[in-house]
């Protein structure tokens, strides 16, 4: 047993170096001055990639503002869309189910870049295309399938036997779905939600080919920045960029209940 | 009171018309222009011209070739790691390491893709332990681990973030193995290996599979690590198929859509693989 | 205000094909305590829900106080319904969870507040309003699920297997708790249980249920010395059967003529009696019989009595001392014998 825990020990360890190892160096240099080869830290610190972030004529303020307004915006209407079809598929059996998952989890392992090269044209012809609300329609593929996934496992959790209760108390339809299912699969849908916000920050490909250069968002700011030479500024919005991820971990291993990891990631990845 | 049928159709309805226009339409748009069905640029003769171009340029089977073995190599190892990681994991279970190792799998890929680049590059954080080590003197004694022809860098991002991801997975299956009936295995004269090979294994392969299958199918389709840390030649399916698309040359278009119906066929496949093994691992 | 329940005909069948209830009809009077008695998997809850509102019945009707409320929305139908788990809402205090049912009718804060603490002292869980299920007890938690029903003042209380879930002395408990909540308030209930035992001494009358049949509808003593057929005696724990062909107030059986003192249509018959009501003794319908085996149960002695190719069990006071092998007389009175026909 001893021998057991202690190989544990040590495999944990290495792989917490290893997951750390990446995100380090984004740290170090985002506050780095002087860091010449081969110095293992820096010579000197600075906030020279911050200024430059926040200077006048950065577009900085603008892509992270928009990156929020679309991740918040595909955030609620995912989830909205997710939840009656978790629902459906949750608490339901009917024919056609197998063909109605296979269609919702399509998008999850069919490259959305080909079907959005696809659409563009018709973006272009529609007036959707260098839009806001063009960018929300795209971000919508990949984050629709994910909400509707994890709130159907949330939803066959679910036997239905409170609402019965419910409903021999007197509540209608509507008020066993508001006052006991909603609260009931919260923590799911708090889930499906993280999960379609970062993304939806995370979309790179699929903004670019629709936002046309008009709508400007923080990975673009980050491709244009990891495609120079300057790793001062390419570590700090890598740290701004990485931030949803750790808060909505934090948030998760908080409010989530602990054990619950396989609710929380299992069911998806995040590109 | 409506029918229950009427009110499962209304309740998935919403979902799937995303689905179906923006997706499905998408991905229809794209066969058509990959036939030369493009009445934008006066191009109305539907023909199979593109898929013939395509499937015999070298360039392409260059690019299949590279996607096949990036992908490949990146879930191969990714699983590897992965089952190692949750066997360890499985019995030390606390808060702040679950935490932790979850890391990769929230983090964007292209956070990931500059993190790994900033520590393989020629003076990266590799380079300057290898020197402070006195295994190097120079940066270029380092080995190029980015934009090369074996796409090392491109490989170790998708390591970092997918090993996590498999390995929740692979943890989650470990919950179904009674540890009993690994103890029964024990009396009965198992030793670890064989108890690995003949109670656990059995058990988490679903799982393994059908988590590999998801990484391979992204890893086949994604296109921001290889376009940010790939080589200039050959490219990767996806990075290939948006260089054709941004191409001014508007004819090679039905290229560029070619190559995307050929990727949404392939990685559809990987789905239909992934659904049936979902269900047997519900079933099981 | 209690209801005249009545069910008409009810046919239940899943979307399997599998058939739950078949052409079940019953009636129990206003304030009455009815149980629904039968084994696991009979149809008993497929009934409540359908009673409840929860199922719509494939065919047949259910009416309250000769109204029909087979489309009635359950929320609607003021029938409260206990279930076998206490299904307390886990994001709702008690005190929330018992106010659930009148806050869904609208009714304000400090009237739902004092008819919650009414209702929680007539469960004896005063003191817990500001609890949270999972903190209580199993028990606790279903007497909570009673509260939440009651409060709602029901015409029809529907009690599914509601103490089943819980250790033998606290099922006790609840089951008095139960007979008195019943017997104070003003409501009809339809308890639904497995347990013969817990149907005997709850209800006032009893329905026996038997693959989805309903087999015999009437008091507990009716089950136990007048069962319609050899299937309501078994369930009953009748272990005694006799074939025989009845004529003249008598049957003709393999042990010889017995008088019977019920009036019988004539014909062949099944006479069944309850161990207890064997006699050891000579006398009328006496006939001799050898001891095969004896088992002491404390308060009494079941003995397993040979008389041809008849065997039957008495139950005798232990005071009784008799040997395996002996020879007795064993007698059936006729006034405990009783006969159906299949």
């Amino acid at each position: 047993m001893d021998k057991r825990n202690r190989s544990a020990g040590i495999a944990l360890a290495l792989a917490a170096v290893l997951v750390t190892t990446p995100l380090l160096p984004l740290a170090l240099w985002s506050f780095a001055g002087e860091w010449r080869f081969p110095d293992l830290l820096p010579a000197s610190w600075s906030l020279r990639g911050w200024e430059a972030l926040l200077a006048p004529g950065s577009r900085f303020t603008e892509a992270v503002l928009n990156s929020l307004v679309i991740a918040a915006a595909v955030t609620a209407a995912a989830v909205v869309i997710g939840l009656p079809a978790g629902m459906a598929l949750g608490t339901h059996d009917f024919r056609l189910k197998g063909v109605v998952i296979f269609i919702i989890l399509l998008p999850i392992l069919v490259p959305p870049l080909a079907s959005t090269m696809g659409i563009h044209l018709t973006f272009i012809r529609l007036g959707l295309a260098d839009t806001m609300f063009g960018v929300f329609l795209v971000h919508l593929v990949p984050t629709v399938p994910y909400t509707a996934i994890i709130l159907t496992s949330v939803f066959a959790e679910r036997t239905g036997e409170l609402e019965e209760a419910a409903r021999t108390l007197g509540a209608g339809p509507w008020q066993a779905f508001w006052h006991v299912t909603l609260p009931q699969v919260a923590p799911g849908v708090a889930v499906a939600g993280l999960f379609a916000f970062l993304i939806s920050w995370s979309q790179y490909i699929l903004t670019v080919l629709i936002g046309g250069g008009t709508v400007i968002t923080l990975p673009m700011l980050l491709f244009s920045a990891a495609s120079g030479t300057d790793p001062v500024i390419t570590s700090t919005l890598a740290v701004v960029f990485a931030l949803p991820a750790v808060v909505a971990l934090l948030l998760a291993l908080r409010y989530l209940n602990p054990g619950n990891e396989r609710g929380f990631l299992g069911v998806g990845k995040v590109s | 009171m409506i029918g229950e049928r009427t009110r499962i159709a209304l309740l998935l309805a919403p979902a799937l018309a995303v689905i179906l226009v923006l997706f499905g339409g998408g991905l229809y748009a794209a066969l058509l222009q990959s036939l030369g069905y493009f009445p934008a640029i006066g191009m109305t003769e539907p023909g199979l011209d593109a898929y013939r171009a395509v499937l015999t340029s070298p360039d392409f089977l260059n690019s299949l070739a590279l996607t096949v073995y990036v992908a490949g190599a990146s879930t191969a190892i990714s699983t590897v790691l992965a089952v190692l990681l949750a066997l360890a994991l499985r019995r030390a279970p606390g808060r702040i390491s679950t935490a932790l190792f979850q890391l990769p799998v929230t983090v964007p890929h292209l956070v990931a893709a500059v993190g790994v680049a900033l520590v393989v590059t020629q003076t990266g954080l590799g380079a300057r332990i290898a020197a402070a080590l006195g295994l190097i003197g120079e940066p270029a004694d380092f080995p190029a681990l980015l934009y090369d022809r074996y796409s090392a860098g491109i490989i170790l991002t998708y390591v970092w973030k997918e090993t996590p991801f498999i390995a929740l997975i692979v943890l989650a299956a470990l919950r179904g193995v009674a540890s009993e009936l690994e103890e029964v295995a024990q009396t009965l004269g198992a030793n670890a290996w064989q108890r690995f090979w003949y109670v656990i294994f059995p058990a988490i392969y679903p799982a393994v599979v059908a988590a590999s299958l998801v990484v391979f199918a992204f890893t086949f389709g994604a296109f921001e690590i290889p376009f940010l840390l790939g080589q200039d030649y050959p490219t990767m399916l996806p990075v290939t198929a948006y260089r054709e698309y941004r191409s001014i040359d508007l004819s090679a278009r039905p290229a560029a859509m070619a190559i995307n119906v050929i990727l949404a066929l392939l990685t559809a496949l990987f789905a239909a693989a992934y659904l049936r093994l979902s269900r047997e691992l519900r079933r099981g | 205000m209690s209801t005249r329940l009545e069910l008409r005909d009810i046919s239940h069948r899943y979307r399997t094909g599998e058939r739950a209830v078949s052409h079940l009809t019953l009636t129990a009077g206003p304030g009455e305590l009815v149980a629904l008695l039968g084994p696991s998997g009979c149809g008993k809850t497929t009934v409540l829900k359908i009673i409840a509102g929860l199922l719509r019945p494939t065919a047949g009707a259910v009416l309250a106080d000769g109204n029909d409320m087979t489309g009635v929305p359950p929320e609607r139908r003021r029938v409260a319904m206990v279930f076998q788990k206490p299904l307390l809402f886990p994001h709702l205090s008690v005190a929330a969870n018992v106010g659930f049912g009148l806050r869904m009718r609208g009714m304000g804060r400090r009237e739902t507040g004092r008819r919650v603490e009414q209702a929680l002292r007539q469960v004896r869980m005063e003191g817990f309003a500001d609890r949270r299920p999972e903190e209580l007890s199993g028990g606790q938690q279903q007497r909570v699920a009673l509260a939440r029903a009651l409060v709602t003042e029901p015409r029809l209380l529907l009690l599914d297997e509601p103490f089943s879930a819980l250790d033998a002395n606290l099922r006790e408990e609840m089951r008095e708790l139960t007979k008195h909540l019943h017997a104070t308030g003003d409501f009809t209930t339809l308890l639904v249980t497995h347990d013969q035992g817990e149907a005997v001494s709850l209800a006032e009358r009893i329905a026996l249920l038997l693959d989805g049949r309903l087999q015999m509808y009437d008091t507990p003593e009716a089950f136990y010395n007048r069962p319609v057929n050899r299937r309501v005696a078994e369930f009953f724990g009748a272990t005694n059967f006799l074939e025989g062909r009845i004529s003249d107030g008598a049957a003709e059986t393999p042990l010889g003529r017995l008088k019977l003192a019920a009036p019988v249509p004539p014909g062949s018959a099944t006479l069944t009696i309850r161990p207890e009501a064997v006699r050891l003794e000579a006398g009328e319908n006496s006939f001799p019989a050898r001891i095969l085996s004896a088992a002491y149960l404390g308060t009494q002695v079941l003995y397993t009595l040979e008389a041809g190719s008849v065997r039957l069990r008495a139950a005798v006071p232990p005071h009784v001392k008799l040997g395996v092998g002996q020879r007795v007389s064993a007698r059936l009175p006729a006034e405990s014998l009783w006969a159906f026909s299949e």
